[in-house]
């Protein structure tokens, strides 16, 4: 459904990825893994059109969105949650929830299930977002862009600032996603929590694709093991 | 050596205004004035330009000057010389509070603007509310000034001219020195200049008292070569918008905008001025053509040419 | 005092409404329109002269007011174009200048064509007794309408979905660009709005008092101290802003009167911005 070709994107017209291909089929969990720097919130950000694509091609259900505005590729149905999680924070929970499924009025089913993956928001409808904790504000984050009934859900970093244990939660509550026929692009650090949900996995290192495969090629990749996964 | 050079050739050609348009009354008139707005360009350069405040209060710091002189000449009957440098010294001392609060408070451009402003207006109404002591809006004929040698024996362009160049000069001298090393820090990047040790503040409040410094001298020395103030001299929609154009198409934080900017709206109002009713929507019309097509003013256009073409020259084998 | 009071308030209340005009232009897009009270003054003017030839009086107010909702959107699609392709205080800096340039060409063509026009809806009855008080009618509609109006707003922005876009692009413009909101629809909304709100201000104001055309710069200036003091970008802030300012002016002018009354506005102003610079209530819409 999503198709990276040759992409180079940056800042200021300078390239921080270079030649860069993914693929995302539907209904696939997807990870980008990689150290800090490596260039993968640049690569989310260009194919969420927050930044331009430079040069190569972003394919969307068989249509280019490329360079598009943000706002018509989240129509298109791309949730995107980046790692700054931009909120709207002077608002409640049940407000920013509404603001996801923009334009289209919020559907009640969608809101049901997102409370019973998420039961600590169901807790806090009336609570203004920015006064809530960091991992509410992530579960916030996640429930406003799944709110859009999103086909592609992609996520930066989703655990940054999250106690380890919620950031187990949280994986498994992607991990769910899948049943509900949403494809998840994620972006994450934390190797072996990502892989462990996840279908298929690049490793982007210095802007370029490194290496590819299913998770289970990944993990028993000795240079990820060494670079990722702490094993000596 | 370049900047010098500028000032000195600007000095020149300015200095040969006065054998182009000859006797004339109206057009000397005119021409002073438009030194004057060029010297109110130049403090509020060295202010806005240099370090980023915006005060909005130039007319108000000039009046303070002018009206400080006025009073303590005319009513105290203090020595001219002296009631100058008062008011020069009235104008510094406030528009460094300006600054000091604006550094101190924090505030950004608009709140220092708004800030400002109020006092603008708030001095206004002042001047036009003290009628015993200002004359109220009829305004207050200075008696001071008659005998003194810049009013009798040298032609008030002159006068004006040769405080316009040493602003100009204290400009670029002020520049030269750490003072202006640390605006440079300063517009760059705030955050890495307090890091490497600038003391932000403390420039700041140099600039803004210096700034105000040349508005009251500008202010006072106006008032006893006119021989005649009044609050309308000195209000902001008479001084402010006026001079925060004329810097802006001039352009903000070079040498010259202000004077090239004061030129220009100066000649342009004369041009105008049988048509006094388009005035205002031709100004309005050119205000935004020019901002929208020069961003960073004339002047700042032709040293962005020259640099690319120098940039040039040397890329050539 | 109590008649000073409520004369403080009907003042007040045109205050804050010509306030949030401003503001929600300030907080949407960053950008001060400083030809806001020259739209004001031009939507005054097309319902008197339209009124004058022979139009009724409502549907000559519904027509200035959508006067100056057309100016304001006009420049929201033309000149402020490239002031939104700046960033921070390059964007407020550029907004300022082309705007005082607008305000130059609407005050210009004014003062040319109509330099003696004026504003003035007299509404008649006699006077209505609050808290043992004479009001005069025109008071208590111009302070009615502007109720109307400032409750209106404020549902419009709790309670739609239009109105949360708005305070979501004003929160977060990146989070509401991701929600598939476009900024630059809301942008277009609010200016409209905004104009709107400025006829709808210039036309209550002139059931107390005339609105000549040379109002437009000082309707401007005292839209901007409402703004500041209740805080940028602030709709209820703008609103207690412009009740105080009010009520300070008519304090000061039946306790001290003269020229004093406007100095201790501004001061009081001043102070405000001072001790708070975010405003009275800074933080968010």
């Amino acid at each position: 459904m999503l198709e990276v070709r040759a992409l180079d994107a940056g800042y200021n017209n300078k390239a921080v990825v270079n030649d860069v291909d993914i693929q995302v089929d539907d209904g696939e969990i997807v990870a980008i893994i990689g150290s800090n720097g490596a260039g993968k919130s640049t690569l989310l950000r260009s194919v969420c059109g927050l930044l331009p694509v430079l040069d190569g091609d972003v394919i969307y259900e068989g249509g280019s969105i490329a360079n598009r505005p943000v706002y018509q590729i989240s129509r298109a149905g791309i949730a995107f949650v980046p790692a700054e999680r931009h909120l709207f924070p002077g608002m409640t929970v049940d407000e920013n929830l509404t603001l996801g499924a923009y334009p289209k009025r919020p559907d009640s089913d969608r809101r049901a299930l997102i409370f019973e993956l998420f039961p600590r928001l169901g807790e806090r409808k009336r609570q203004a977002a920015g006064t809530m904790s960091g991992g509410e504000q992530q579960m916030l984050a996640v429930a406003r862009a799944l709110m859009a009934i999103p086909k592609l859900l992609i996520l930066d970093e989703p655990t940054t600032g999250i106690a380890p244990s919620l950031a187990v939660n949280t994986y498994q509550s992607i991990a769910t996603l899948r049943d509900h026929g949403i494809a998840v692009l994620v972006a994450e650090q934390q190797v072996p929590l990502v892989l462990s949900i996840a279908d298929r996995g690049y490793v982007l290192e210095n802007g370029s694709i490194q290496l590819e495969g299913s998770a289970a090629e990944l993990r028993d990749n000795p240079m990820v093991q060494k670079a990722y996964l702490g094993v000596a | 050596m370049v900047p010098y050079v500028a000032v000195a050739i600007t000095a020149v050609i300015l200095s040969l205004v006065p054998l182009w348009i000859g006797d004339s009354r109206t057009l000397t008139g005119v021409a002073v004035s438009g030194l004057l707005f060029a010297c109110y360009a130049t403090a509020f350069n060295l202010i806005f330009g240099s370090t980023d405040q915006l005060f909005l209060a130039v007319g108000a710091l000039a009046g303070v000057g002018a009206y400080t002189s006025a009073i303590t000449s005319d009513r105290l009957s203090l020595p001219l010389p002296l009631t100058i440098i008062l008011g020069m010294i009235v104008a510094m001392i406030i528009s460094g509070l300006f600054s000091w609060i604006a550094v101190r408070r924090s505030l950004g451009i608009i709140f220092t603007g708004i800030v400002t402003l109020t006092f603008s207006l708030a001095f206004d109404n002042l001047l036009l509310g003290q009628r015993s002591l200002t004359g109220g809006e009829t305004g207050m004929v200075i008696d001071a000034g008659k005998g003194a040698f810049f009013r009798g024996q040298i032609p008030p362009y002159y006068v004006f001219l040769t405080l316009l160049i040493g602003f100009l000069l204290a400009y670029v001298a002020i520049h030269r020195s750490r003072m202006g090393w640390a605006f440079r820090a300063l517009r760059d990047d705030q955050l890495s200049a307090e890091l490497s040790g600038v003391n932000v503040a403390k420039y700041r409040i140099y600039a803004g008292a210096i700034g105000g410094a040349m508005l009251g001298l500008s202010g006072a020395l106006w008032a006893h070569v006119e021989g005649f103030i009044s609050p309308a001299t000195f209000t902001f929609v008479h001084v402010d918008v006026q001079v925060l154009v004329m810097l802006v198409f001039g352009g903000i934080g070079t040498l010259l905008g202000p004077v090239v900017g004061s030129a220009f709206f100066t000649y342009l109002g004369e041009v105008l001025a049988s048509f006094s009713q388009l005035r205002l929507i031709v100004e309005g019309v050119l205000l935004i053509v020019l901002f929208l097509a020069l961003p960073q003013g004339v002047v700042g256009a032709i040293v962005i040419g020259i640099t690319r073409l120098r940039e040039r020259r040397k890329g050539l084998p | 005092m109590t008649a000073a009071i409520l004369d403080g308030l009907v003042l007040g209340l045109q205050f804050g409404l010509l306030g949030v005009g401003l503001t929600i232009v300030y907080g949407m897009g960053g950008v001060l329109n400083l030809a806001y009270g020259a739209m004001a003054v031009a939507s005054a003017i097309v319902v008197s002269v339209a009124m004058r030839s022979g139009l009724p009086a409502v549907p000559a107010v519904a027509l200035g007011i959508l006067t100056g909702a057309a100016l304001s959107l006009l420049l929201n699609v033309t000149i402020m174009r490239p002031v939104y392709r700046r960033r921070g205080d390059q964007r407020v800096l550029l907004s300022i200048l082309l705007t005082i340039g607008v305000a130059f060409i609407i005050n210009g063509y004014l003062v040319w064509k109509l330099p003696i026009e004026a504003l003035s809806l007299s509404i008649g009855g006699d006077a209505i007794s609050i808290l043992g008080v004479p009001m005069r009618v025109g008071s208590l509609l111009a302070s009615a309408i502007t109720i109307l109006a400032g409750v209106g707003l404020i549902l419009f922005f709790r309670r739609t979905t239009a109105g949360k876009a708005v305070r979501s692009v004003i929160q977060d413009e990146v989070g509401a660009r991701l929600c598939g909101i476009n900024p630059a629809s809301v942008r277009m909304l609010i200016f409209t709005l905004s104009g709107a709100i400025a006829g709808l201000v210039a036309v209550t104001r002139s059931m107390t008092s005339p609105v000549p055309v040379s109002e437009g710069f000082s309707l401007t200036i005292l839209a901007l101290l409402v703004t500041v003091v209740g805080g940028l970008g602030s709709v209820k802030g703008a609103m207690l802003a412009g009740l105080i300012l009010g009520v300070v002016n008519a304090l000061s002018s039946f306790y001290i009167g003269s020229y004093i009354t406007t100095i201790v506005l501004l001061v009081a102003a001043a102070l405000t911005i001072l001790l708070r610079p975010s405003g009275l209530f800074g933080e968010y819409t």
